[in-house]
């Protein structure tokens, strides 16, 4: 299948803090790719950097995006990428749209290449009812609509220009189960009829292995796992990986306590030296205080650690 | 929308006339009114005082003298000014005009300035001429009008570049309507010019705030992650944002008119509404006071009344709860 989008060596951050270290993945078409990790651990940011929308003393230090063959790092006008060939949702619909103007006004300005005020309408309306939307939201503001509601809005926003990737930024997390459950069923409707690729990143694990066919798991601004969903599901290499799939719910067992690991997601300024997991992990060996591990790749999976071989990140 | 505005207005009603009721109290408590003063004169007996407390129906209790100027005030009669012996109706429908010809002057020059330049600032903060619109907005803030004021007169005088004091000249009789608009005009100038410079500082810093708070915002995020045009993102998104607050504190403009630019008006001479008022409450002028009162007291409410009457209308959270 065809790559639709390659990240090559990305570092991410500036003089004092790096927020991404040596990020490598690709997305072919139609693939839906999913994040995991705690917060902190640069997802988000792995999703801004893609549309280069950082935060202003936040650059892009090395490496290469390929979009469609086309390295966006020398992009300048972005405008042309943005909402048109790369959509973009997010975990809080309701600060993300703008409560001073009607769904379809905000749906309607995202639309490209089309000059016929009605032909936009006509569109608009078409993707109100793909993504469930029932046509008079096109004239509500979006304190009438509910959550779930506001989500199908941001979406049809995000793929009214049928782009080919769109980035979903944790587009279940603020809502309740239900609800939640129809945008994923909505997700992967798109990504059968549209031919869609998606990164999807999210705290779930057992979301992710639901939704995408690879899994990438972020620690600290690395990549410290890479594999297909039900690889990482069913067999995780990494110790991160492990004790994050141990704390699911479903691996709950009766008269036990659910499962979490001991510790919190070290701040980037104050890394410990070696592997950043060093200081939570249960495997942990002389090297991994020395030395921070370098990617070893099994086959089509990616890990970084030292139980898998010698590699030292250089 | 128009039962709202309607149960607003009926909502003022007792509001004016608690207003009214304490600030009337108030007055006729402080210590010392006109008459102290007229009965240090030797040359006004005791008799004529007595008889000019009747007539003004000074003698009765304070309680009742209030009832007596509520029911005068509901046939418009707003009682006399014991100072210039003419109806109180007369004297501020002199000085009303002068007085919002002056503030509706100042008050569109500052805002028509203040917007664009905030948001200006806004943009381009952190840059140069971003740091030294804040600097010179701080010497706006910093500088007291009166002093501002003071400057002005100093170099209109040495140059006689604009009039200074009154609001016509010596030819208005007989010139043509639009010589006298124009010397009009020039008489406003320098109180006028005076009050929009000592505003623009702070309206300049409460937008050029209010448009970087709304440039934070996530629905600004999703803009840029639409890829608009950055021209479209400041004046659609974040200008609508940012102008929702401005629009109460324009309500509240609006209730200073008839007082806000008193200090201008005395120290630049212009005849307005500001110095009556400074001048009646320093002569215990009582019905000429209350009467200002009571006019600063309705401009309030319909300040408010409108700013939320537009806030409604630009903001659909509040039109359509």
């Amino acid at each position: 299948m065809k790559k639709i989008l390659e990240l090559k060596n990305i570092y991410v951050g500036n003089e004092e803090i790096k927020i991404l270290k040596n990020i490598n993945f690709e997305v072919k078409k139609g693939e839906v790719l999913s994040i995991v990790g705690e917060s902190g651990c640069g997802k988000s940011m792995t999703l801004r950097t893609i549309i280069k929308l950082l935060p202003k003393n936040i650059k892009i230090l090395k490496g290469k995006i390929l979009f469609n063959e086309l390295d966006i790092t020398e992009i300048q006008d972005m405008e042309r990428i943005r909402g048109k060939e790369i959509g973009i949702i997010f975990q809080e619909p309701s600060s993300y749209l703008n409560p001073l103007f009607t769904i379809g006004n905000q749906i309607e300005e995202a639309i490209k290449n089309e000059k016929s005020k009605k032909l936009c309408k006509e569109k608009v309306f078409k993707i109100l009812q793909e993504v469930g939307l029932p046509e008079n939201v096109y004239y509500l503001y979006p304190h009438q609509l509910s959550g779930g509601m506001q989500q199908r809005a941001m979406i049809a926003m995000a793929i009214v220009n049928n782009p080919f990737l769109l980035l979903a930024d944790e587009p279940t997390t603020a809502l309740d189960v239900t609800t939640a459950l129809g945008i994923i069923n909505l997700l992967k409707n798109l990504v059968a009829t549209h031919n869609l690729s998606v990164i999807f990143v999210t705290h779930d694990i057992s979301l992710a292995r639901f939704i995408s066919d690879t899994i990438i798991v972020m620690y600290a601004g690395f990549i410290i796992e890479k594999g297909t969903s039900e690889e990482i599901y069913n067999q995780p290499l990494h110790p991160y990986t492990k004790k994050l799939i141990n704390c699911l719910p479903e691996k709950y067992r009766k008269r036990e306590r659910i499962l979490t690991i001991e510790g919190e997601v070290p701040s980037l300024k104050n890394l410990p030296s070696g592997c950043p997991f060093s200081n939570r992990c249960d495997f942990k060996i002389d090297i991994c205080e020395k030395y921070l591990p370098g990617e070893i790749k099994f086959e089509n999976r990616i890990v970084r650690c030292f139980k898998y071989g010698n590699i030292v990140e250089s | 929308m128009r039962q709202y505005i309607f149960k607003r207005l009926i909502q003022f009603i007792p509001l004016l006339l608690g207003m009214t009721f304490i600030s009337f109290i108030i007055i006729q408590i402080a210590p010392g009114d006109y008459f102290t003063q007229l009965k240090m004169n030797p040359e006004i007996s005791p008799e004529t005082i007595e008889n000019m407390k009747k007539l003004f129906g000074l003698d009765k209790p304070i309680i009742t003298q209030y009832f007596y100027w509520l029911k005068n005030v509901f046939s418009f009669n707003l009682g006399e000014s014991f100072t210039y012996h003419v109806p109180v109706s007369y004297l501020i429908k002199i000085r009303l005009k002068n007085t919002l010809a002056l503030s509706i002057f100042s008050i569109f020059l500052t805002w028509i300035i203040s917007i664009p330049l905030g948001i200006f600032g806004a943009v381009k903060e952190g840059k140069f001429i971003g740091k030294f619109l804040s600097f010179l907005a701080y010497i706006g803030i910093s500088i007291p009008s009166f002093f501002l004021a003071m400057l002005f007169i100093f170099f209109i005088s040495k140059t006689g570049f604009l009039p200074l004091g009154g609001t016509t000249s010596l030819f208005y009789e007989n010139a043509s309507f639009f010589e006298k608009f124009l010397d009009y005009l020039k008489h406003l100038l320098v109180p006028g010019l005076i009050l929009t410079l000592t505003g623009i500082g702070s309206l300049y810093r409460l937008m050029k705030n209010n448009f970087l708070e709304v440039l934070n915002s996530p629905y600004i995020f999703t803009a840029y992650a639409k890829g608009l045009p950055e021209w479209k993102i400041y004046l659609k998104h974040a200008l609508r944002n940012a102008i929702n607050p401005m629009i109460t504190i324009f309500g509240y403009e609006l209730s200073s008119i008839l007082s806000g630019a008193g200090l201008v008006e005395i120290i630049t001479g212009w005849p307005g509404m500001g110095r009556l008022i400074l001048e009646g409450v320093l002569s215990s002028d009582l019905y000429l006071v209350m009467a200002s009162l009571l006019i600063g007291g309705i401009l309030l409410i319909i300040g408010n009344l409108f700013s939320d009457i537009l806030l409604a209308i630009v903001d659909p959270r509040i039109r359509l709860r």
